[in-house]
């Protein structure tokens, strides 16, 4: 028997980091009395899983899990009792049973994401939609990452140019740009938003204000028959 | 109150944001009126070491058990993060309403080791308040100090405006009650300080005066009024049973030093090691129930959710009804995956079956202390274990599957010789070759014995407390000994770092004149000392020499049996005589029986009723 569920990680939760998330899930299915399967051996692990990491600093209103269970409970009571014990920044949204073989982790593919910012001069909504569109009309946008293995650092360089979906203005208000991004997530292809925020100041005259940066997931999509839909 | 969006702008950029978010659950929420007295517990150390801290979760739930106090809590920030405080002109703050500690009421902290001395001042500091008593005003928080270090709270004294010797639970509301007077009255702050004096516990050290004699030992201390007390008597809670415990602790968001539900089973110790400080000030032994601890255990879990029952005390097997505790507890959490932890376990008194029934949860490694090396130092320090206890213990052990155990000693003891050290080496390989005796089909897991020693600290109202401590270079001797040694890739060896004992060593056994070292290495920058990477013994050393004081006098010096000592006009209950005496039996070698089998005369039970002695 499997619950799938979708939450939120808002407020000063969006501190926490993956593990601790799970953690705080752990300790809630406890409090909450739901009855979670757990793995056999030494270290009895319950068995649930979250559908992708978030960064730290990064809120979000489209999280997904899901969890074995050992006996049955509706759903909605599932919902009802998980979020009288949650902290505040997590709320269980929606819950329904799945009978996926695959896990929600293997099954994302793109993520919506909110990057707000200010900027150190002043722009024009029409000047930033002119960076963004010859932004994306690129044919490569090359991400340089390092990696450590050890005490070697090894460069490694990505066009991702294709893992970007769309990438638009949503506002520019009040000195504050808010730009909206469907990005590709998962083990097939990843992007993160505070990557493309890295290639905007690679490859744009936004002059984005470091401080001022707050990034926000709004929803994650799995892929169905070619086109994207929502996991539940 | 923080500025939200600066808080977080900040937030994005240092280590473990999750450490100054609050926000945790169970954490106590309420509205603040006229009436409100604001207590900030701090702990000096940082978030995970203070929320690991269980005198922390039961003061604050007591404190927020009234309706008219409101306690929140506050903790050193990190490095990155004062540095971000600094330099955006952010004070201290709480974590529960995030006001700031400057318009608290008062700012208690709790002294849990002596090398946390520097991160108080700086917390003062980084409160905007100011780090000296004498300058502080009248809407100033009051700053107070409990906790095991608060026994010889003399290095603190000019800082810290009073001190709670003793359990805190009802001292604590006691000074509340008089302050909520003295707050209507609208008097001065001395007033205040004057009206608490006269608790039973409490000691406002700027009502006493010291003299010395000229080679530097104290001469006289004394209230400079009569109507004060010449002693201050430890609190203590007779009735533990009835004694407050919470139903409900904060759960954590990260993960901290002690992350699971701690059960205080009893306090004080009947063992009388002779270095153990806590053995003697937590006297007398007073046991919670078992009803009580069961009641306790359901409703904390059922609160927190937590994966781990602990269980709490200086000697987890000394509780008298453990084995039905544990089966008790191991029998009612076996399906809901809760581990249950006991550390302080005296092996040689638990049978190891319990202990393999508790490790089906969760198997961890096993430790064990004995402390010294060899069966001499062993019965100077009265620590009561034999070679055949350690041994027979392992050999059990090992049989059943274990494979990792730890081996803690002291090193530096009193009368301790070279061949004591090597004892500590012997005992390693004694350990390592039980385990390779046995038949190869009944090993299991790769073997591996971890040796630790500490330097030994004389403390305040232990039966060494006159002892010299050993040079910093004797110390190193005794360290590379073993280092040399221990050439086994089986046993691996750590120490500790001499330099931060022989500083211990100087705050434990310190008088007032220490607090200006205090002040001064703070302002050369030392603070988190007991954090390897952030400790400058020079900067330390600089201090002592800019202030014209010797720690040589506070750490190496032999004190006589009539020197006055900073810490005479605490009254623990236990008598100096039988600390006297106890350290004469040291000498000799000679054993004193632990306090449940017949009474040692240790005076604790003229003083305070209540317990079992």
């Amino acid at each position: 028997m499997k619950i799938r569920a979708k939450f939120t990680k808002q407020e000063y939760i969006k501190y926490i980091s993956h593990l601790d998330l799970m953690r705080v899930f752990q300790r809630a299915f406890r409090r909450a009395n739901i009855p979670v399967k757990y793995s056999e051996g030494f270290n009895p692990h319950p068995q649930f899983s979250l559908a992708t990491a978030l960064a730290l600093g990064v809120s979000s209103d489209g999280e997904y899990m899901d969890v074995e269970l050992d006996t049955y409970i509706e759903p909605e009571e599932f919902k009802q009792r998980l979020n009288i014990v949650l902290p505040n920044g997590i709320k269980i949204l929606k819950a329904v049973f799945s009978d996926d073989k695959d896990s929600i982790v293997s099954l994302i593919r793109w993520a919506t994401y909110i990057i707000g910012f200010s900027t150190k001069e002043k722009v024009t909504p029409e000047e930033i939609t002119s960076e963004i569109d010859s932004f994306l009309s690129r044919e490569e946008l090359i991400l340089t990452k390092e990696k450590k293995k050890g005490k070697k650092v090894t460069v490694k360089q990505h066009n991702v140019r294709e893992r970007i979906k769309e990438l638009f203005l949503l506002s520019n208000e009040n000195d504050t740009i808010i730009l909206k991004t469907t990005l590709m997530t998962g083990s097939q292809g990843n992007l993160k938003p505070e990557e493309v925020v890295e290639l905007l100041k690679e490859y744009t005259e936004i002059k984005i204000e470091e401080d001022s940066l707050k990034l926000h997931r709004l929803e994650l999509f799995v892929e169905k028959d070619g086109a994207a839909s929502l996991p539940i | 109150m923080l500025d939200k969006g600066q808080f977080e702008k900040i937030l994005n950029r240092v280590e473990k944001p999750a450490r100054y978010i609050g926000k945790e659950q169970n954490i106590s929420l309420k509205d603040i009126t006229e009436d409100t007295v604001r207590f900030a517990f701090a702990f000096p150390d940082v978030y995970e070491v203070g929320m690991s801290h269980l005198g922390m979760h039961i003061l604050y739930n007591l404190l927020n058990s009234k309706d008219d106090i409101y306690c929140e809590r506050v903790f050193a920030p990190w490095t990155d993060m004062e540095e971000e405080m600094r330099k955006n002109n952010i004070l201290l703050y709480a974590l529960e309403s995030k006001d700031f500690i400057k318009d608290f009421d008062f700012m208690g902290f709790t002294l849990q080791y002596e090398m946390s001395y520097t991160n108080i001042i700086n917390m003062i500091d980084l409160a905007g308040i100011s780090i000296m008593s004498k300058d502080r005003k009248n809407d100033d928080p009051f700053i107070i100090a409990g906790g095991p270090c608060a026994y010889n709270p003399e290095p603190l004294v000019g800082i810290v405006d009073f001190f709670v010797i003793g359990e805190g639970e009802e001292v604590t509301l006691e000074i509340i009650e008089i302050y909520k007077k003295w707050r209507k009255s609208g008097g001065e702050r001395k007033e205040y300080l004057e009206a608490i004096a006269s608790i039973e516990g409490v000691y406002v050290p700027e009502l006493y005066n010291v003299d010395y004699n000229e080679d530097g030992t104290i001469k006289a201390f004394y209230p400079m009024d009569a109507k004060h007390p010449t002693k201050i008597k430890k609190r203590i809670i007779k009735n533990l049973d009835e004694a407050f415990f919470p139903d409900k602790i904060i759960v954590p968001f990260i993960e901290t030093v002690h992350d699971r539900v701690m059960l205080e089973i009893f306090r004080g110790c009947t063992r009388g090691c002779r270095f153990c400080q806590a053995g003697i000030i937590y006297r007398p032994v007073r046991e919670r129930s078992m009803d009580t601890l069961l009641e306790s255990a359901r409703k904390l879990i059922e609160a927190t959710g937590h994966e781990e029952i602990s269980l709490s005390s200086l000697s987890t097997s000394d509780y008298s009804q453990i084995l039905e505790l544990v089966n008790k507890l191991i029998e009612e959490y076996k399906d809901k995956k809760v581990g249950l932890s006991l550390p302080s376990l005296r092996l040689d008194s638990f049978p190891l079956e319990v202990i393999e029934e508790i490790q089906k949860v969760r198997k961890t490694g096993l430790t064990f202390a004995p402390e010294a090396g060899t069966q001499r130092l062993r019965d100077v320090i009265n620590k009561g274990i034999t070679e055949k206890d350690l041994f027979k213990s392992t050999e059990e052990a090992f049989g059943s599957g274990w494979s990792t155990v730890k081996l803690y000693f002291m090193i530096g003891l009193p009368t301790e010789t070279f061949d004591d050290v090597m004892g500590i080496k012997d005992l390693a390989y004694r350990v390592k070759d039980i385990f390779f005796k046995m038949p190869r089909e009944q090993r299991k897991g790769n073997l591996k014995v971890t040796v630790s020693t500490s330097c030994f600290v004389p403390k305040p109202f232990t039966p060494f407390q006159w002892y010299p401590q050993d040079s910093i270079e004797m110390f190193n001797k005794k360290i590379n000994l073993l280092k040399s040694s221990i050439k086994d890739n089986k046993v691996t060896y750590n120490h500790h770092d001499s330099r931060l004992s022989y500083l211990e060593a100087v705050l434990a056994r310190g008088d007032r004149r220490l607090s200006d070292v205090l002040i001064k290495a703070w302002k050369k920058g030392c603070k988190f000392d007991s954090w390897g990477d952030k400790f400058s013994f020079e900067k330390w050393l600089e201090a002592f020499e800019e202030t014209g004081i010797d720690p040589d006098f506070y750490a190496s010096r032999e004190r006589s049996y009539d020197e006055i000592l900073p810490w005479d006009f605490i009254d623990v209950g236990v008598s100096k005589k039988y600390l006297i005496n106890e350290n004469e039996k040291a000498k000799k070698g000679e054993l004193t029986k632990d306090c449940r089998k017949g009474c040692t005369g240790c005076g604790i039970n003229k003083s305070f009723t209540g317990g079992v002695c």
